[in-house]
């Protein structure tokens, strides 16, 4: 039995090629993530642990800033602490440092120098600590406040030479320095461009006060263990500061890389999760397809005397023999895909050393689970259906099995699940709270999702006689062939069909979305952006306060509104304590920003201790106008805000969290020095826009992080920002896609093969190659087509639940992309066609007189 | 002993039109050593109008013969006519243009697409071409094999012998100038068998149709007008007026031969 099993495999090695490749891609993308961010994340641990210090003594943080919310303080401690603490019992030396994130590094030309998004541009004080993991590759150190080193790999990138002036603008000012010499990394560099300055100029012009550090680090004397050091200096210091030991300051740094590293985690597995569920419907199709063609030789092996358990052991044998080839090739590809990543990664600026690719025991592991378990499990029900064939079936004429069997337990199936489905979509919609209509969601999706795999089959019919229909009437005989073609097997047809409306319904469903998202806030801005112009980053980031000066400057500019923002958290009536981004604004904020109000007015929620939020969610908290609010900000300070108003705002996108704002000067009493993120303006009367604009240009030529945006400017810059978004889905969809060819291409050739003696007829009583040909692209076509539709359809029905939670976030407004639709539709034309180029091809090569002898 | 001469005296009588014709047909399978000759210089022309059997032993090249001649399978060397026109030579395309309008077939195994209902099959030689089939010869054509009221039905919902009806009306219906029949009574019953041949016969004799069929059954080549033997890739012998015994008798000496 083994032996035939074998044979029978190898003899349609052929015919497996296909559904091995699905399964290498699936692995692929399984092993290559698996791959890669361990490799990243050994890089950076061991970049962490050998560039952290002993013992760090740093400013207290009580919580991290809220996700893309930033105040753009720089948490200090004394630069006395190092006196100290260099008396501690144990510390072997103590150091000053000065590492500050946000600066902006400009060239002659006025041009960024670091990346401008992603990796942050660093400037840090330059010390021999044991510690370092740069060495002076070039030049010399720094001296003074006029000299710099630059990293090396962004000299090389940007072409900076030793000599060079750059402008260096950070917190407290901008100011010229030459580049005296260039750093090198000794480990790997994490992509971020890199500046060092001299410890006491680094003090003064990146922290802009000269007796102050971003933390002290500490050796510890040879036998003390870095926990007892922690000990003894936590003693000393008192409360006011966090100590951490090495290993305390790696898991930090880790925790924060932590987020980037997960993103790409979660996009690879994405990419692989999509790519197992579009194989599994190619697999389980060829598996079908080969036993329907197998019928008489499955028969033969019945009435041999192999019993059904056998035949049903034989079929998968051959999934695992699948499986595993699949797996095995698929790891390789992991390992190039792997590779293929840490280049790309190379060339964004993070330097991953492929030779040092770490392959844990983990990667091989869940390849194989993957790949073994995906054809495992798809080729189940095919193993049951071989089972079921009668050893009648090596007698009779072997008709393709399953064709006329009855899909009644499919419709009641698909019913059931997808009454099931909709119920939870429908109640997604009509729920009130985000957080419970995303589980209904979640729930809905997958349910409508089966549903609709069920009962793909029965809307091959309907549908496809409709998508068809022309066909006769346009093509003759031959377009009424293809379709009845693809009407000849539901089942196949659905199947493969199935593959290509995976990932349509994705993008059908997202697309919505996203145009949903982008008009919402079209209109949002409409309604409420009032001011001429606003002046700020492409990713609302803290600038300098040089910037806003420099705007208030330019003339013809009239009134100026500032932006800032901090992370506090805030002791709600009802007992919740929530970490909450807080906006900060100028008094005048009603003159460039219409909100609308169910209880006070700008004028009361922006008065000194006070505060506004957001009516729906002050309901929701028992908030009410007079309310205290105990509030805490990063460093530990405490203060009392009054609630002065309720904005009756319909979004949230104005604010995130509650949509708390409060006076500029309020903030400014509890957490001075923080950066502004936006300066919104008006022109003064009897100034073109027109003309201010350019002159605002001008004066912010030199400062590349922000860019002046009117109010169509700002729509495009959300709408990039959704888009950016979509192009992943994209992506998804790209791979899905790739896959669905697979698998059309799959179908359509074993039908070929099945068809050899029916084509081998049409030929003989004279189509053409040509017509052959055509009858082959047309049953591909309606065969995507039916796809794209049915994906299409369930995208539509999951856009409107997703509308449904967005609206609940303040998205109300509800758009749906007809281009992206018809390009969906359009592409999947194209998909068709492609993919019958080979099996075409291959059907008008038969030769006559073989196909009609064909047994 | 096939010469063009003996042939015209066996075959033809005066005033009928010549069909198909072959010359010096050599078809030769592989190369070299391994080189099989399934025709081995055949001359033969096929009478216009009339019903030709070729019979055979297996492996005489009945079967090769008759691909041959409908243009559905290459020479090595010789020529082929079909009526006036030499298909030696014709482009693939062409041998697809004069399949469609010019030749008819009936397979042992039927072939009709499972797809298609009995009307459907039968007029697809016409909708492949683009040409509406003559509505007339139509009706005459599903009237005299009886298949008024299956038209509707799928090849699956019919009887052996009715889907070899519905292949023969498919090769009737586009009025072709050869009907070429492969074993047509093959998979039939002996009824269903005898009146699919009377179809034929009826063709000839009502419609002027020109039928070549390969066949093993005696019985079957008894309806013909001629017999044409096949051994070796040679025409060894030709019957006019066959009877199923004389025809018996004369297969009979093949395998007398075939013993010695």
């Amino acid at each position: 039995m083994l032996r035939a099993t074998l044979r029978s495999f190898l003899a349609h090695r052929g015919r497996m090629l296909l559904s091995a490749l699905a399964v290498l891609l699936s692995v692929a993308f399984v092993a290559g993530s698996l791959i890669f961010s361990d490799t990243v994340s050994r890089t950076f641990d061991r970049l962490f642990e050998s560039s952290a210090a002993d013992v760090s003594v740093e400013p207290r943080q009580e919580f991290t800033e809220a996700q893309g919310i930033y105040g753009g303080l720089i948490p200090v401690v004394p630069a006395a602490l190092r006196a100290d603490v260099a008396g501690v019992p144990g510390v072997a030396a103590a150091h000053l440092d000065v590492e500050v994130r946000n600066i902006t590094l400009v060239d002659r030309r006025g041009e960024a120098v670091g990346p401008t998004t992603g990796p942050p541009t660093m400037a840090v004080n330059w010390q021999r600590t044991g510690h370092s993991v740069v060495e002076l590759a070039g030049g010399r150190e720094p001296r003074g406040p006029g000299e710099i080193l630059l990293d090396r790999d962004t000299a090389d990138r940007k072409d900076v030479a030793i000599g060079d002036t750059l402008r260096v603008i950070a917190a407290p000012g901008s100011f010229e320095a030459r580049v005296v010499g260039f750093a090198a990394f000794t480990t790997t560099n994490p992509g971020a461009t890199l500046i060092f300055m001299e410890t006491p100029a680094a003090q003064e012009k990146l922290i802009g006060r000269p007796d102050a550090v971003t933390s002290v680090s500490l050796d510890a004397a040879p036998g003390v263990s870095d926990d007892e050091l922690k000990q003894r200096v936590a003693a000393a210091v008192g409360p006011r500061f966090s100590v951490k030991t090495a290993d305390e300051q790696a898991k930090t740094a880790t925790e924060e890389l932590g987020g980037f590293l997960d993103i790409i985690k979660y996009v690879m597995v994405g990419f692989a999760g999509i790519a197992v569920l579009v194989g599994i419907f190619l697999i389980v199709n060829t598996f079908s397809m080969l036993i329907a063609q197998r019928t008489r030789e499955l028969g033969l092996l019945r009435a041999l005397g192999a019993d059904r358990r056998q035949v049903q052991r034989s079929v998968l044998t051959e999934a695992l023999l699948l499986g595993l080839t699949g797996s095995t090739l698929g790891l390789v590809a992991g390992v190039g895909l792997a590779a293929g990543l840490i280049r790309l990664m190379g060339l964004l600026g993070m330097n991953l050393d492929a030779a040092e690719m770490v392959v844990g025991w983990t990667t091989p592991l869940a390849a194989y689970v993957v790949g073994l378990g995906v054809t495992f499990l798809a080729a189940c029900l095919p193993a049951r259906r071989a089972a079921r064939v009668s050893p009648m079936a090596a007698l009779a004429d072997a008709e393709v099995a399953g064709v006329g069997r009855p899909l009644r337990l499919r419709a009641v199936a698909g019913a059931v699940v997808a009454a099931g489905g909709a119920a939870a979509l429908v109640a997604c919609a009509r729920n009130g709270d985000t957080s419970t209509a995303s589980l209904w969601l979640v729930l809905g999706i997958v349910l409508t999702l089966i549903a609709t795999v069920i009962a793909g089959p029965l809307l091959v019919r309907p549908v496809i006689r409709v998508l068809g229909g022309a066909f006769p009437r346009v093509f003759g005989s031959v377009g009424a062939m293809s379709q009845r073609n693809a009407l000849r097997n539901p089942r196949r047809t659905g199947a493969t069909a199935s593959a290509l409306m995976v990932g349509l319904a994705l993008v059908g469903g997202m697309s919505i979305a996203g145009a949903s998202m982008t008009k919402s806030v079209d209109n949002e801005i409409d309604r409420s952006l009032g001011a001429d112009f606003v002046v700020g980053g492409s990713s609302f980031g803290p600038f300098p306060r040089e910037i806003t000066d420099r705007v208030r400057d330019v003339p013809g500019v009239g009134l100026t509104v500032r932006q800032r923002y901090a992370t506090a958290r805030l002791t709600l009536p009802d007992g919740e304590r929530v970490r909450t981004p807080l906006g900060a604004y100028d008094p005048e904020l009603d003159k460039v920003f219409k909100l609308e109000y169910a209880a006070g007015d700008t004028a009361a929620a922006l008065a000194p201790g006070h505060v506004g939020l957001q009516k729906e969610y002050a309901d929701k908290h028992g908030i009410r106008v007079g309310s205290v609010l105990p509030v805490q900000f990063a460093d530990g300070r405490r203060a009392r805000l009054t609630v002065g108003a309720l904005s009756s705002q319909e979004s949230e996108s104005f604010n995130a969290g509650g949509g708390f704002y409060l006076g500029i000067g309020t903030l400014e009493r509890y957490q001075p020095g923080g950066q502004d993120s936006a300066v919104m303006l008006n022109a003064a009367d009897g100034t073109g826009t027109e003309g201010l604009r350019s002159r605002l240009e001008t004066a912010l030529e030199t400062y590349p992080q922000v860019a002046v945006r009117d109010q169509a400017d700002f729509k495009d810059l959300v709408r990039q920002q959704i888009s950016v978004l979509l192009y992943l889905v994209y992506a998804l969809l790209g791979l899905a896609i790739v896959i669905a060819v697979l698998g059309v291409v799959n179908t359509l050739a074993l039908s070929v093969v099945e068809r050899t003696r029916e084509i081998g007829l049409l030929r003989a009583i004279g189509l053409s190659r040509r017509q052959l040909r055509r009858m082959i692209r047309l049953e591909s076509v309606v065969i995507a087509v039916f796809g794209a539709v049915l994906g299409l359809g369930l995208g539509l029905v999951w856009g409107v639940a997703l509308w449904r939670v967005l609206a609940l976030e303040g998205l109300r407004a509800f758009a749906v992309p007809w281009g992206t639709v018809l390009a969906v539709v359009l592409g999947s034309v194209v998909v068709g066609l492609a993919a019958a180029l080979l099996p075409a091809l291959r059907a008008a090569r038969l030769n006559v007189l073989a196909a009609i002898a064909h047994e | 002993m096939s010469t063009a001469a003996t042939e015209r005296g066996d075959g033809l009588a005066d005033g009928v039109g010549v069909a198909a014709r072959a010359a010096a047909l050599t078809k030769a399978y592989g190369a070299g050593e391994t080189s099989v000759t399934a025709l081995d210089a055949v001359d033969v022309a096929i009478a216009r109008g009339r019903f030709t059997a070729v019979m055979g032993p297996s492996g005489s090249g009945k079967s090769t013969l008759m691909h041959c001649l409908a243009g559905l399978d290459t020479v090595s060397a010789g020529q082929v006519w079909l009526g006036g026109t030499e298909i030696t030579g014709l482009s693939e395309r062409e041998l697809t243009r004069l399949r469609r309008d010019r030749v008819g077939f009936m397979f042992q195994s039927f072939n009709l697409l499972p797809t298609l209902n009995a009307l459907e099959n039968i007029t697809l030689p016409m909708s492949i071409a683009g040409r509406r089939p003559d509505q007339e010869w139509l009706d005459r054509v599903v009237d005299a094999l009886g298949l008024r009221d299956r038209l509707r039905h799928r090849p699956a919902q019919l009887s052996g012998g009715q889907q070899q009806r519905v292949a023969c009306a498919r090769a009737l219906v586009s009025r072709p100038e050869l009907i070429f029949a492969d074993e047509p009574t093959g998979n039939l019953d002996s009824r269903s068998g005898q009146e699919v041949l009377g179809m034929l016969r009826d063709a000839v004799d009502r419609l002027g149709q020109t039928v070549v069929m390969v066949t093993h059954d005696p019985g079957a080549a008894a309806v013909a007008d001629l017999v044409l033997f096949l051994a070796d890739g040679r025409i060894v012998d030709r019957m006019p007026q066959p009877t199923a015994e004389a025809v018996l008798e004369r297969m009979k000496r093949f395998d007398g031969l075939r013993k010695n």
